[in-house]
């Protein structure tokens, strides 16, 4: 009774703290809360999400993990020196607690943060992300300049029912080595980060692609040559052949 | 704040009016250089001349972006063949009222081909252009087909209808002359 009332507790404190770093966030450095907008032509559906919350599972499991291969060693080190050392230790053990309490809150906060302020909005069009806190990164891409569509998962992905989706458009430049987050989303592709319906959302694109005629590289269907297209040499002969049917008729009618 | 909203006035926010970037920018280039320490004053002199000499001219066609004094760079481009579209904004510019609007072509570099820094209304230049980009629209290449038309260059096909409409004319004339 009491550990689920302490829960309660816990929860609430930490809804509360987690309201006040939103409110600083937004109020003072700026971070829009809602999701962005396109603008849209009528008749065009608009669609904004989130990553699923699987997304979030899966980025606390790998701070958990991370925390054990950082943390454990750390821990060990400090009760030998604790063990070996106690009177220079003792005092010092709650700022070495601190030291590690701090960063390890602060990771963990700005895993809420960055799942927060992801959005994607798509049109029938076109797709917008946006990502980052200090960084406010917005990517733009219409689908018709979409080159390919990747979805990558996994096995832990697997296990939480996510994956991502990658959109390259053309030209190549690969992202900086290690580049996460804002950096990630520069250069010519959007990431889709975390979507429990990957595929739903890779049909979208590639049925779009699909619909393109157009190499996606800024050119359009040349208005003069779709005209000479538009007449094949048989339907030409067709033509000709109709031409002198309908002038032997004539003739005929005149005879 | 109140600064970047006084300074708002003084830049237009149709897109295609600017052709200065504005003051903040340069407040912003400062607070950069400052933040860089003891490397102050080798940061501010290439800001400041990029300040000095930016200039940009948004076209029906394209954007125009040209900066430098020693080593003098213009960027053109042309709004049919953007790629894609970053808008960024750090603390700093948030705080400002700046944005960094970044356009990528189909060129073979992670870096964005045109930059056009210190814009107001970042978000109405970014609708610009996207309004610009290629399918945006659905029917660009429909609404540019009739303008072929009366050009002419319809060549045989044509030539051949005439004729078997001119043939079919003449069938329902002499029927007529008959009757």
């Amino acid at each position: 009774m009491t550990s689920t009332l302490a829960g309660e507790h816990l929860e609430r404190a930490s809804r509360w703290i987690y309201d006040g770093v939103w409110g600083v966030l937004v109020r003072w450095f700026r971070v829009p809360k809602g999701p962005p907008v396109v603008p849209c032509l009528p008749g065009d559906e608009l669609e904004s999400f989130r990553p699923s919350a699987g997304f979030l599972r899966y980025l606390k499991l790998q701070y958990w993990l991370t925390l054990g291969v950082i943390g454990a060693p750390l821990a060990i080190g400090c009760i030998i020196a604790l063990v070996l050392a106690p009177r220079v230790m003792i005092p010092l053990a709650p700022l070495i607690l601190a030291l590690m309490a701090v960063p390890a809150v602060a990771a963990y906060l700005a895993i809420h943060l960055r799942y927060d302020t992801t959005w994607y909005v798509m049109t029938g069009r076109s797709l917008r992300i946006r990502r980052g806190i200090w960084i406010l990164h917005e990517t733009t891409i219409t689908f018709e300049n979409v080159q390919n569509v990747e979805v990558n998962q996994g096995p832990l992905q697997r296990w939480f029912g996510i994956a991502d989706v990658k959109i390259d458009t053309a030209g190549g430049g690969s992202p900086q080595p290690g580049a996460h987050g804002a950096a990630a989303g520069a250069g010519h592709r959007g990431l889709i980060e975390g979507v429990h319906n990957a595929p739903h959302i890779r049909d979208l694109i590639l049925s779009r692609l699909r619909h393109s005629k157009s190499a996606g590289l800024g050119d359009e269907p040349h208005p003069a040559a779709s005209a000479l297209v538009g007449w094949s040499p048989a339907q030409v002969a067709l033509l000709r052949e109709i031409r002198d049917a309908a002038r032997s008729l004539a003739t005929h009618a005149a005879a | 704040m109140n600064s970047a909203v006084s300074a708002a006035t003084q830049q237009p926010t149709d897109p295609r009016q600017i052709t200065r970037p504005d003051r903040a920018l340069m407040r912003y280039y400062l607070l950069v250089s400052l933040l860089t320490g003891p490397g102050f004053f080798l940061a501010i002199l290439p800001l400041w001349f990029k300040y000095e000499t930016l200039r940009y001219r948004f076209d029906d066609e394209g954007i125009s972006i040209s900066w430098g004094i020693l080593f003098r760079r213009e960027v053109h481009l042309t709004y049919r063949r953007i790629q894609d579209i970053h808008l960024t904004r750090n603390l700093l510019q948030r705080w400002m009222g700046l944005a960094t609007v970044s356009v990528q072509t189909a060129a073979g570099s992670a870096n964005p081909e045109g930059t056009i820094e210190g814009v107001l209304a970042a978000d109405e230049l970014r609708d610009f252009l996207y309004a610009k980009m290629r399918g945006v629209h659905e029917h660009a290449p429909e609404a540019a087909a009739p303008a072929s038309g009366p050009a002419g260059t319809d060549g045989e096909p044509l030539e051949l209808l005439r004729e078997i409409r001119d043939a079919l004319v003449e069938v329902a004339r002499r029927r007529e002359a008959k009757a």
